[in-house]
């Protein structure tokens, strides 16, 4: 016991005694708020594009447009209203602030005159040779749009533009007028408008409900899809977890192995306490920015739940669902038993390679049997009963991210059970295997090619040059 | 009667197919500089890796202290492998503690011992300083503190003049000389006879797995023919006037003959020195050869494969 606590000791002072490990714990936070806001940061920064219509047939199509433009922003300000009301409830003050939201009122494209109308002298606004002046400064054109009709009557829309990167214009202008001409053909034809605006209006209200509840209470809510959606990002975030420790546990053993300690150390103790005071020491290194990122995270998120409680905010809800037992208490199980069957293997990985050059080749298996999970996680999202999701639970290696999807899905206490069963005695049976692979690499009585040979059984030898 | 810190009985060890170590048994008792020579690659490191229960033996016994090499054995060994190396971004102080710790020290007596050591050893300012920052000799000084500062009753050492510069070699044989001046036994394996000749009260002599020689630096000079070379001035024939003196064999140098005689059993330098004298031999040089262990060394690996190929 004393050594496997000198060695874990020793292993996870020498990432945490680092600026490094400080700085990274300290950036995380930072890049996390970053990572949710510079999406945000990207469209409010986006600058407003000034473009020019021309309608060369009459101005009806011009007042289509503008008449589609304000129904556009009136929907999609009620689509925020109706999502401000189910997070916070029905509150004043989150509705003058949607309000204010330039995104909602659209103006990311302005519509302007420049004076001229000739395709010719609009050109220099569009290549940048020339400017004209807005409110805000000086500007070259974004795009010049010709609405023209043909002699057979349809309506043909020339789109000038140096920016060919940015369709969003070009695609609204064109949604408008298709809807402008199905409304005008149901007109010619003998529709009456009003009829047209009631159809259009039409729209079937929907309720979901679970049937194995009655009354008042069978209904589902959004708040009940929220454990569906954490438990999918758990899972994600547990095997970001595991993948970026274990990789910390594999070049901690190279760099040992290139040190040349490992046997001044078996002079002291023996290859299972080395190992498992390493991986004590990392998994301590992952707890300590567990415990810090996760702490902050669970903190805040309770007094958020806590203040939207008080406040009989829908809100409220959602973040008990991201606090649940019932997910936090699996998801800290399979990230210990995740990271033991992974890190002993990593180990055993890293005891067999000089550097990490020769751990490349013996990575890339593990890197691929590492993917798949991330690709049957997001099939559980939205189908967890389906065949090959559930089939992949039973593959212990993936048993942790998988299950840990699935677990809000009502899945069976079967699944639950065997699943958890086969991965214990999986890992017992890895880590088992990894010490007697450590045992001979750290020796260098087994290296990559040891490995390799394994896969090479039943092939028939080279004849030996005589 | 000495009491034995270490014996081998009849250890062998294969590695996929290839034998390393055959049917070797040694004892290292108390208080001696035991040698374990040989070649490269006849089974030192292999044989003292089987003695720290790093490997196991395919068949035969270890027994260290009395008994298997368990962990609390292994605290009252101090081991130094010919692999070196420590934790290169760590304080000195702190990878010296670490290890005196892992043998069972505690934490304030390992960095108390550790700075003694230090000075001791003339590095008394690099105590802070990472070891990624040291020169190679600074640096191996530094793993031999490790190896000593628990203390150790038995010290182990696989080739450690290996890679080290004529003072650090002489630094060494002192420090080794000092240990065993202490009262610790010191097993230390090499294929340098020098060292082995000026420390070892003991040797082992090693060679293809096999264990050629067992006793003292003294039994194993013994075991090398003496020698004396006569250079005559005069054209007498010495292979007569020598005979049953030993093995004679004639050369010329600079004009003169010169003769090399293998002393037989029984026959020392003097007996030929006055067979010449009485046979009127005018002699330009005489000079009697003392055997160094080298010698004794290639005679007896020689003898060993000799006997290994008739055996065939």
């Amino acid at each position: 016991m004393r050594a496997i606590y000198l060695i874990a000791r020793r292993e996870y002072l020498s990432y945490a005694a680092t600026w490094g490990f400080w700085l990274s714990l300290a950036s995380m936070p930072l890049f996390m708020a970053l990572g949710f806001g510079l999406p945000i940061l990207i469209e409010n920064s986006q600058p407003t594009r000034y473009y020019v219509l021309i309608d060369e047939t009459g101005g009806s199509l011009e007042t289509a447009l503008e008449a589609q433009a304000e129904a556009s922003q009136a929907e999609a300000l009620e689509r925020a209203r109706e999502t401000a009301r189910e997070l916070f409830g029905d509150l004043p003050q989150v509705n003058a602030a949607l309000a204010s939201q330039p995104q909602l009122s659209d103006e990311r494209y302005l519509r302007v005159d420049v004076g001229v109308s000739e395709l010719d002298a609009l050109r220099p606004y569009l290549t940048g040779d020339a400017t004209f002046t807005a409110a805000d400064g000086e500007h070259r054109l974004f795009a010049a749009i010709y609405l023209r009709q043909n002699a057979d009557g349809a309506i043909q829309i020339d789109y000038w533009s140096a920016n060919v990167s940015d369709g969003g214009l070009r695609s609204q202008i064109r949604n408008a007028l298709r809807a402008y001409m199905q409304t005008q053909f149901l007109i010619d034809s003998g529709v009456d408008p009003g009829l047209i605006e009631t159809a259009d209006e039409l729209s079937p209200s929907v309720r979901e409900l679970n049937p194995e509840r009655t009354g008042d209470t069978a209904e589902v809510t959004d708040a009940e899809r929220i454990p569906l959606v954490v438990s999918t990002m758990m899972a994600i975030g547990l095997w970001a977890v595991i993948f970026s420790v274990v990789n910390m546990l594999l070049t901690a053993m190279i760099e040992e192995k290139g040190n040349k300690v490992l046997e001044m150390m078996l002079a002291s103790t023996r290859h299972h306490e080395i190992l498992t005071g390493k991986l004590i020491g990392v998994a301590a290194v992952s707890a300590t920015l567990l415990a810090v990122w996760g702490g902050i995270g669970l903190l805040g998120t309770l007094g958020l739940q806590q203040v939207a409680a008080s406040s009989d905010m829908p809100i409220a809800d959602i973040l008990a669902a991201v606090l649940d037992p019932g997910l936090l208490l699996p998801a800290f199980g399979y990230f210990i038993i995740g990271y033991l069957m992974y890190g002993a293997v990593f180990l055993a990985i890293g005891s067999l390679c000089e550097t990490l050059q020769d751990a490349q080749t013996l990575m890339s298996p593990m890197m691929l049997i590492m993917m798949v999970p991330i690709i049957l996680i997001m099939m559980a999202l939205n189908a967890p009963d389906n065949p090959i999701v559930a089939i992949a639970s039973w593959v212990p290696l993936w048993t942790p991210f998988i299950m840990l999807a699935r677990l809000p899905h009502d899945v069976g206490l079967i699944d639950i059970v065997g699943t958890t069963a086969a991965m214990i005695a999986f890992a017992v049976f890895v880590i088992w295997g990894s010490g007697v692979l450590f045992r001979m690499g750290s020796l260098n009585q087994a290296n990559q090619d040891t490995v390799k040979g394994w896969f090479r059984i039943g092939r028939k030898k080279k004849p030996a040059a005589s | 009667m000495s009491e034995t810190i270490l014996e081998l009985s009849n250890v062998s060890k294969t590695y996929s197919g290839k034998p390393a170590v055959r049917d070797v048994s040694f004892k290292v008792q108390r208080g001696q500089i035991t040698g374990f020579l040989g070649p490269n690659g006849a089974g030192k490191t292999t044989s003292l890796r089987m003695s720290l229960g790093i490997l196991t033996p395919d068949s035969g016994t270890v027994s260290l202290f009395g008994g298997k090499p368990r962990p609390a054995a292994l605290d009252r060994v101090g081991f130094l492998p010919e692999e070196r190396g420590i934790y290169r971004k760590m304080k000195v102080i702190d990878v010296i503690t670490f290890f005196a710790r892992l043998k069972g020290v505690g934490a304030a007596e390992a960095r108390r011992r550790g700075l003694a050591m230090l000075e001791e050893f003339g590095l008394p300012d690099v105590a802070d300083s990472k070891v990624k920052t040291l020169s190679k000799g600074m640096a191996q000084k530094v793993q031999i503190i490790s190896t000593l500062v628990h203390e150790p009753e038995f010290i182990i050492l696989d080739e450690p003049f290996s890679g080290l510069d004529p003072v650090n070699q002489n630094a060494l044989e002192q420090i080794v000389r000092r240990q065993a001046e202490a009262g610790r036994t010191v097993l230390f394996s090499t294929h340098v006879m020098e060292h082995a000749e000026r420390l070892c009260d003991q040797i082992v002599l090693v060679a293809k797995g096999r264990k050629v020689f067992d006793g003292s630096v003294k039994q194993a000079l013994g075991e090398v023919p003496r020698r004396v070379t006569v250079e005559a001035a005069s054209d007498h024939d010495l292979s007569q006037i020598l005979v049953g003196k030993g093995e004679i064999a004639r050369s010329e140098l600079d004009g003169n003959v010169v003769w090399t005689i293998d002393l037989a059993a029984g026959v020392d330098a003097q007996d030929v020195l006055k067979a010449c004298v009485d046979g009127g031999v005018k002699l330009a040089r005489f000079e009697p050869v003392r055997a160094h262990l080298h010698d004794a060394f290639v005679h007896l690996v020689g003898s060993s494969a000799t006997a290994e190929t008739e055996a065939v």
